[in-house]
């Protein structure tokens, strides 16, 4: 066991998981989306991305470039958050950022798919 | 470029999870912390302001306390933030410093700034394995010529002389050893462009290593190499090295020949020099006995060539048993009394050629004082000595570096100019001094451009498309001035090469044939306005009969109907 690994994997699935997580609910339903779980998603999604770099590798530059794409739509997401509160509707300003984080879910999913079919085809 | 992001990257993995936690424990904590607004009602601060107050606190820049006075708990928090944040923030901050200083880092750097400026060069260019004393005049001499040069040599101070001096074009430069095939490569041995390498070092063991490794690498590219040792030439040659020179040869067969035909070396120099160089005035040296000092690879090579020529020499050696010298003076020809054994007052002139720039000096002086009727040559090993010997001022001063320089200069701007040189050697000296008198009438004292052109499709497509016409271009049209006919360019062809058969100053009265190959030696000027000939067939047309061509297809074709006109009236 590498401790390097369980590191590695730990923040890659609780990026993922923790996405999920807010992005569960109703989508215009804003008591269904809190904002601390957007908060987590996008830290956590942070050092998911700085623990991927310097990795030479196809597979890595893959997992890079899909953090990265989480990266740019949930801290968009969060801006959107920060900037608009107050001045349109929330339900509608919800759906927003649900729908954001919705296409993060979808970069991490794909990260987490790489990470496995990785894992699968390591073979020691 | 790729390598050194990813290694960046790396190193900085963990100061960016340590900021990234450290500002999400701070914001989330700030945001939990209750706190009153201004009419005192419970508040929490929201996400984006605590990140915002983090953020400035986090770099040291504080704003204060905004948007309202912070509550106990609120002050308690950041007091807490300032010291985990700050103290990371340095930190990463330091790492980057360091990272950025870190010489490895910076070794990949210019190693990589390098072989991109060496992959961007647009035009033929030659790679210089060192930058010595005749790599630099040879450098120097190229870019005059406008020539690119890219240089790897192993010493920085070298690398240091080269980037304070004022070249025409830039010169991509790198401190690494050329031995190494990874930096020939970062050199542009692989470069299509690439048009030869030179490996001029005074160690014989590291031009052989990059020949060999160049001719490994890329066959068809030149090398021109320095060789001292037979062999390491031998062995040069043997992996196909173009071109093996040897100073010490060359230096004894340049004397000969000024012995031998003033003219013949006067033109070899003339052509192979700095262009707008002038030329010092030669000297001739006279025939009779001569002493030779030292009797190392120099002396031997300087007495081989002065006895082709009929000329007896007193060797003087200070160890016979170590050069094999049999009939010699024992001594060093520094003091009076062995000059006096060698019979100095009845000789006509002295070779000074030890490795050693101080005795050769001595030698020179001593002798001079002797019989001041002397014909002096001596030998200069370095240049930075050029100072003292330029105050004793010989009668020829032979500098080994100089030499190697001009041999490459003749081998480098075109093959053709080599073969028109070694063809001179068989002439007379008569016939040289003709050339040179021919040359200087056109292009003045400086010493000229010399180019070569071939006559074809691709190089010349002017030429060649008349030619298929039925026309006949002669050689004196393309010395016509593009913009009036009745001028001349002020230049000379001086070599024909035609299915192998080389035609010395060939008359211009000579129709020129697809596949020629032609060597030209004029001012800058004629060499800037030939290609507007060769290339444009209006204006070769003009050149020739003196009919301007009409540019569209209207006023051609108008053209064309009336000619047949005015021919039947």
């Amino acid at each position: 066991m590498n401790l390097e690994k369980v590191v590695f994997g730990f923040f890659i699935v609780l990026a993922m998981t923790l996405n999920f997580g807010f992005f569960l609910g109703d989508i215009d339903n804003p008591s269904h989306h809190h904002v601390y779980e957007l908060y987590a998603a996008i830290v956590v999604s942070l050092i998911a991305t700085v623990l991927k770099f310097g990795d030479r590798t196809h597979v890595g530059a893959i997992l890079l470039s899909t953090s990265l794409a989480a990266d740019l739509q949930l801290i968009t997401a969060a801006i959107m958050w920060a900037s608009l509160t107050g001045t349109m509707n929330e339900s509608d300003l919800i759906t927003y950022i649900v729908s954001l984080s919705g296409g993060a879910l979808m970069a991490n999913f794909v990260s987490v798919i790489l990470l496995i079919s990785e894992t699968i085809s390591q073979r020691r | 470029m790729n390598s050194i992001l990813f290694l960046i990257l790396r190193r900085l993995r963990w100061p960016l999870i340590l900021i990234i936690v450290s500002f999400a424990i701070s914001v989330i904590g700030l945001s939990l912390m209750p706190g009153l607004d201004a009419e005192g009602k419970p508040w929490h601060m929201s996400i984006f302001d605590a990140f915002y107050v983090i953020s400035y606190t986090a770099t040291t820049i504080g704003y204060g306390e905004i948007p309202y006075a912070f509550s106990r708990a609120q002050r308690l928090w950041m007091t807490f933030s300032i010291y985990l944040t700050v103290i990371t923030w340095f930190y990463a901050i330091g790492r980057i410093i360091t990272l950025l200083q870190d010489p490895g880092l910076r070794h990949a750097m210019t190693m990589e700034r390098f072989a991109s400026s060496v992959r961007a060069l647009q035009e033929p260019f030659y790679l210089l394995c060192s930058y010595g004393e005749s790599a630099s005049l040879l450098a120097k001499a190229l870019d005059e010529k406008g020539m690119r040069v890219v240089v790897i040599e192993a010493q920085q101070e070298r690398i240091n002389e080269l980037e304070l001096s004022n070249t025409r074009n830039v010169i991509p430069s790198l401190c690494a050893d050329a031995k190494l095939p990874e930096n020939l490569v970062r050199g542009g041995v692989h470069h299509p462009l690439c048009s030869g390498v030179v490996t001029l070092t005074d160690n014989d063991e590291v031009n052989l290593a990059v020949a060999v490794a160049v001719k490994l690498m890329n066959p068809d590219l030149p090398v021109l190499a320095r060789a001292e040792r037979d062999d390491i030439a031998a062995n040069m040659a043997s992996f196909g090295t173009d071109h093996i020179i040897n100073p010490y040869t060359l230096f004894g067969d340049q004397l000969a020949m000024r012995v031998h035909a003033i003219g013949t070396y006067i033109l070899h120099e003339w052509l192979t020099d700095t262009p707008g160089d002038r030329l010092p005035p030669p000297e001739y040296p006279p025939l009779g006995r001569w002493i030779v000092c030292g009797y190392g690879r120099f002396g031997k090579s300087v007495i081989q060539n002065l006895e082709r020529e009929r000329i007896t020499a007193t060797i003087i050696e200070a160890k016979p048993e170590l050069t094999g010298c049999n009939t010699c003076i024992i001594g060093s020809g520094a003091d009076a009394k062995t000059l006096l054994e060698a019979d100095i007052h009845h000789a006509v002139g002295i070779v000074a050629g030890t490795d050693n720039d101080i005795n050769n000096l001595s030698i020179v002086m001593t002798a001079f004082e002797l019989n001041p009727k002397l014909f002096v040559v001596v030998r200069k090993n370095k240049r930075h000595n050029s100072v003292l010997f330029k105050q004793f001022n010989a009668d020829i001063t032979m500098q080994p570096t100089d030499i190697i320089a001009h041999e490459c200069l003749a081998h480098m701007i075109s093959p053709l100019l080599a073969q028109f040189l070694t063809l001179t050697r068989s002439q007379s000296n008569e016939w040289s001094n003709k050339v040179i008198s021919q040359l200087v009438e056109v292009v003045g004292e400086n010493v000229p451009e010399t180019w070569a052109i071939s006559i074809d499709q691709r190089n010349t497509p002017a030429v060649s498309e008349l030619i298929s016409q039925g026309m006949t271009v002669t050689l004196e049209n393309l010395t016509r001035d593009p913009v009036n006919r009745d001028d001349r360019l002020d230049l000379v062809p001086l070599l024909l090469s035609r299915n192998n058969q080389q035609t010395l100053i060939p008359a211009l009265s000579t129709p020129l044939a697809e596949g020629d190959r032609i060597l030209f030696c004029g001012r800058p000027a004629a060499k800037s306005a030939l290609p507007s000939l060769i290339n444009n067939t209006k204006t070769l047309t003009y050149v020739i009969d003196g009919i301007e061509i009409p540019n569209s297809l209207v006023w051609r074709w108008f053209r064309n109907i009336i000619a047949p006109r005015k021919s039947i009236t």
